[in-house]
């Protein structure tokens, strides 16, 4: 009259495995879960109960009693469904104890006995380890990327019930072949002129350098900025296998074969709210855009739209690569390791044509707009480059520009040449390593010498563009061993060109 | 009951002139009525109600009754013994019509301050005088148009009339206290005490020193943006000749421009590329018929003064640039470039183009504003 089953549950983006253990015994008929579960574990007993007896079952005229262990963590979801079910089955000796042995289910149950998928089976197949896992058909491609046993689909808790009694053999579902949603992705032949900006693309690819593009309306930074998960490199497996984990846990379509191996590329829209971009939820812990970004690129249009608080929730996982969640009742990492990218206009008015004195903003709305993003969030973007509207001609050539295949080749070599070096990516580069690995030569070090004294560059920011040019140096050749004078004024223009819309103090 | 000063001593009639420049809402229409017919100690005391109020302040009082509560607060709020002492702490003098060191250009004016608030020396005021304004907004060069403009102006020992805001007003008075003993004047909108914008405090108080600073508004008067328009009728009356350097198809100075023409001052503008935004007022001057001013040679003429230069041209120290660099110097003179033009029209890749830029920029060529690069010339300290 006991049953013990294997499930698992997901806590923010990671998954835990947990035991159902279902007791049937004597009593007044009744059906009670224990351990910690929430409202939506609790509707389980109607949700069980009919799928049942839809399943041509009875119900067990008795005390019914569910333990999720470990009790002492708080649950959710209505991925127990089918593991209660089951282990109901196994208690009223409709199936066997040994049938359901080295077995785990992840589930939800509709009414008439259906399986249904519910969100994060990558992370919850995941932490089962060598078990067998049985999972809704819809959710086989996650479930087959991570697990290490043997991953079985089922459509209906009748047919389950026939397989476990023997009566069939595991059946040879296939899910149904989805349209594939994932756009192409946007190549880089066609955006017409705009060479520094591409450029700067090309370097935030390489080096992984947060990117503002600030330009007025029209002049293609939303468009500059969605070519640029095609210039990163495909996710190497293990970086692959946590954006999967992430992005299933947040219930978002994975590609058809279940692994997410492109960088992704979010874009929330300004009126966000702090939890959808941050992450987190009064009880169930949901990731963020900033999670879901985790590997790829967030990008931010309309930067001075967000919130303040909204903005200033970013600086912690931009330095640490990992959003803490703490709620009363849960505390969860969710990895939020991205390139972030925005765009702004230059000012409230757009700045007209984009000349020098076309722009018609008065000081204070100048001053309110530039106050919106904050000093230290400015100062996290390494390139900061103007975007002018291109001109007529550039339009209209028809000689197309390098294309995202040229670049990314290019973008590769840099990125293999910063590994080997450094181990990281050139963002990342220690202070106290950057003599070692990026050294100046005299050139070069005279010029950030000429703009420290000329105090347009604070000491923050020198370190900042000597790992830009370091990226740039990367580019230009894979093997340079020291950065020159030209790339260090390439790297300084991308970080001090702006610092007149930004009146962030004098030194950039 | 005579409101007294502290020493006991009767206060002076200046004293209920800055209260009274000072009353909520109040306008130099309002002013001067109020002003019309009786001294301004007995007109305080009409206006806060003290005493009966003669028949045309009534009137004033009766249409608004709101006027009459907000003015009756003035009593205290506009404190005349207050007021005076905080001229005489700022050290700036009240001129109403009846003083003699009132400018006599305005005494004719049809809408002239009833008071004026001055903060330096008003003898500035007798020499000849160009006013010099154009948009805040300006370009590079336009600013250094203005201060050359200022500076040879000031050289010739004529007086540069302004209005101290950003961009080409200035960069008018930066020029012309460049030059040996001139003596700038600027018309404000605020109170002459207080330096607005607040980047103009230096130049501010330089012009107080050298010339004069002047206002119709008491000192502590916030720069609120209704009163900006209304301090351009003052300079177009007090000038001889107007030159507006650059503005935009609607701006304060084309207000300071027809103001100028209606009282038949000659009018100049500084003519610009037909694209820049900046320039688009002052080609439309041009067009309506002012004289362009390619130089202060014009101005020189329209005064009636010959046009041999007495002030010596300024010496340029900068290293000259040769080869790639006097390429993108050039490319920078003809109009504002961005990185991307120059590295195209040079013959440059980005990375040799950002090299020559901020070699160019840090020897004082070049100045960069949101990416666009502009040549700086000699006059650029001071623009």
């Amino acid at each position: 009259m006991f049953a013990s089953i294997s499930s698992a549950v997901l806590i923010g983006a990671v998954g835990q495995p947990i035991t159902v253990e279902v007791h049937v015994g004597k009593g007044l008929p009744a059906f009670n879960i224990v351990g910690l579960p929430d409202e939506s574990i609790r509707e389980a007993r109607d949700r069980v109960r009919a799928a049942v007896l839809s399943s041509g079952q009875d119900w067990p005229r008795q005390r019914v009693t569910i333990s999720l262990a470990p009790s002492q963590e708080r649950k959710t979801g209505s991925g127990f469904d089918l593991a209660i079910a089951v282990g109901v089955l196994v208690a009223t000796e409709v199936l066997t104890r040994e049938s359901v042995e080295g077995l785990a289910f992840i589930g939800e149950l509709g009414l008439d006995g259906s399986v249904r998928p519910v969100r994060g089976v990558a992370p919850m197949v995941g932490t089962l380890g060598e078990s067998d896992v049985v999972v809704p058909v819809e959710s086989a491609p996650e479930a087959r990327v991570v697990a290490l046993g043997k991953v079985r689909l089922v459509r209906k808790l009748s047919e389950l019930v026939d397989v476990l009694g023997l009566q069939m053999p595991w059946p040879d579902h296939e899910p149904s072949a989805r349209p594939i949603l994932v756009a192409p992705v946007a190549d880089m032949s066609e955006v017409h002129g705009q060479p520094l900006a591409r450029l700067a693309l090309e370097i935030a690819a390489a080096g992984g350098h947060h990117t503002l593009f600030v330009g007025p309306p029209g002049s293609g930074k939303t468009m500059l900025a969605s070519r640029l998960p095609g210039l990163l490199p495909p996710l190497e497996r293990d970086r692959a296998l946590e954006v999967t984990m992430v992005h299933s846990a947040a219930g978002i379509q994975l590609p058809a074969t279940g692994l997410v191996d492109r960088s992704p590329f979010r874009a929330p829209h300004h009126t966000s709210s702090m939890v959808s971009v941050i992450g987190g939820g009064s009880n169930v812990v949901r990731p963020g855009e900033v999670s879901l970004a985790h590997c790829g690129v967030l990008f931010l249009d309309e930067i001075a739209e967000f919130p303040a608080s909204v903005l200033d929730a970013l600086r912690q996982p931009l330095e640490e690569g990992v959003v803490r969640v703490g709620r009363a009742k849960v505390n969860v990492d969710l990895p939020a390791d991205f390139l972030l990218v925005a765009a702004m206009n230059p000012c409230p008015c757009g700045g007209g044509g984009g000349g020098p004195g076309d722009c018609v903003c008065a000081d204070s709305a100048l001053q309110r707009y530039s106050r919106r993003i904050s000093g230290p969030i400015v100062d996290r973007f390494d390139l900061r480059v103007p975007v002018m509207r291109p001109a007529i001609d550039e339009l209209l050539a028809t000689e197309p520009n390098e294309s995202t295949v040229v670049v990314a080749a290019r973008v590769a070599a840099a990125r293999l040449a910063a590994e080997l070096r450094q181990g990281s990516l050139n963002r990342s580069i220690r202070v106290r390593d950057l003599d070692v690995v990026a050294p100046l030569d005299s050139d070069a070090r005279a010029v950030l010498r000429r703009e420290l004294e000329s105090d347009r560059l604070s000491g923050r920011g020198y370190h900042r563009v000597r790992r830009v040019a370091r990226t740039i140096a990367d580019l230009r050749d894979p093997g340079a061993s020291s950065v020159a004078e030209r790339d260090v004024a390439l790297a300084l223009e991308m970080r001090t060109g702006l610092r007149r819309t930004f009146r962030v103090g004098r030194a950039a | 009951m005579e409101p007294m000063t502290e020493g006991g001593a009767e206060l002076p009639q200046g004293a209920y002139l800055a209260s009274l420049a000072g009353f909520s809402r109040m306008t130099t229409k309002r002013l001067s009525s109020v002003l019309a017919h009786l001294e301004p100690r007995d007109a305080f005391a009409a206006a806060v109600g003290d005493v009966r109020p003669p028949p045309d302040i009534a009137a004033l009082l009766a249409k608004d009754p709101e006027l009459a509560a907000a003015w009756r607060a003035d009593k205290s709020a506009r404190d005349p013994a207050r007021c005076w002492s905080q001229c005489l702490e700022t050290g700036v003098s009240v001129l109403s019509r009846l003083d003699e060191r009132y400018p006599a250009q305005l005494l004719d004016d049809p809408a002239a301050p009833p008071v004026l608030f001055a903060c330096g020396d008003l003898g500035a005021l007798d020499a000849r005088r160009v006013g010099i304004v154009g948009t805040r907004n300006a370009t590079q060069r336009g600013r250094e148009t203005a201060a050359q403009f200022g500076y040879e102006l000031a050289s010739h020992g004529i007086v540069v009339v302004s209005g101290l805001a950003k961009g080409i007003d200035g960069a008018a008075h930066r020029g012309a206290l460049a030059a040996e003993s001139s003596r700038p004047v600027a018309i404000v909108g605020n109170g002459p005490d207080q330096p607005y914008p607040k980047q103009h405090a230096a130049l501010w108080a330089a012009v107080c020193e050298r010339g004069v600073v002047l206002s119709e508004w008491p000192p502590g008067t916030p720069p609120d943006a209704f009163r900006f328009p209304l301090r351009n009728r003052i300079l177009a009356a007090l000038v001889e000749v107007l030159v507006v350097v650059e503005s935009r198809e609607r701006g304060g100075s084309l207000i300071t421009a027809r103001e100028a023409a209606d009282r038949g001052v000659d009018i100049f503008a500084v003519p610009g590329p037909v694209d820049s935004r900046a320039s688009a007022g002052t080609n439309q001057l041009l067009c309506d018929g002012a004289a362009p001013a390619p130089n202060v040679d014009e101005l020189l003429m329209a005064l009636g003064l010959d046009n041999r230069r007495a002030g010596r041209s300024r010496v340029d120290l900068r290293p000259l640039p040769h080869g790639g660099a006097a390429d993108i110097v050039r490319l920078c003179r003809e109009q504002a470039r961005t990185i991307e033009q120059l590295s195209l029209l040079a013959g440059l890749d980005l990375g040799e183009a950002a090299m020559g830029l901020a070699r160019l920029e840090h020897q004082g060529w070049l100045r960069e504003t949101g990416g666009w690069f502009e040549t700086i010339d000699v006059w650029g300290d001071l623009g």
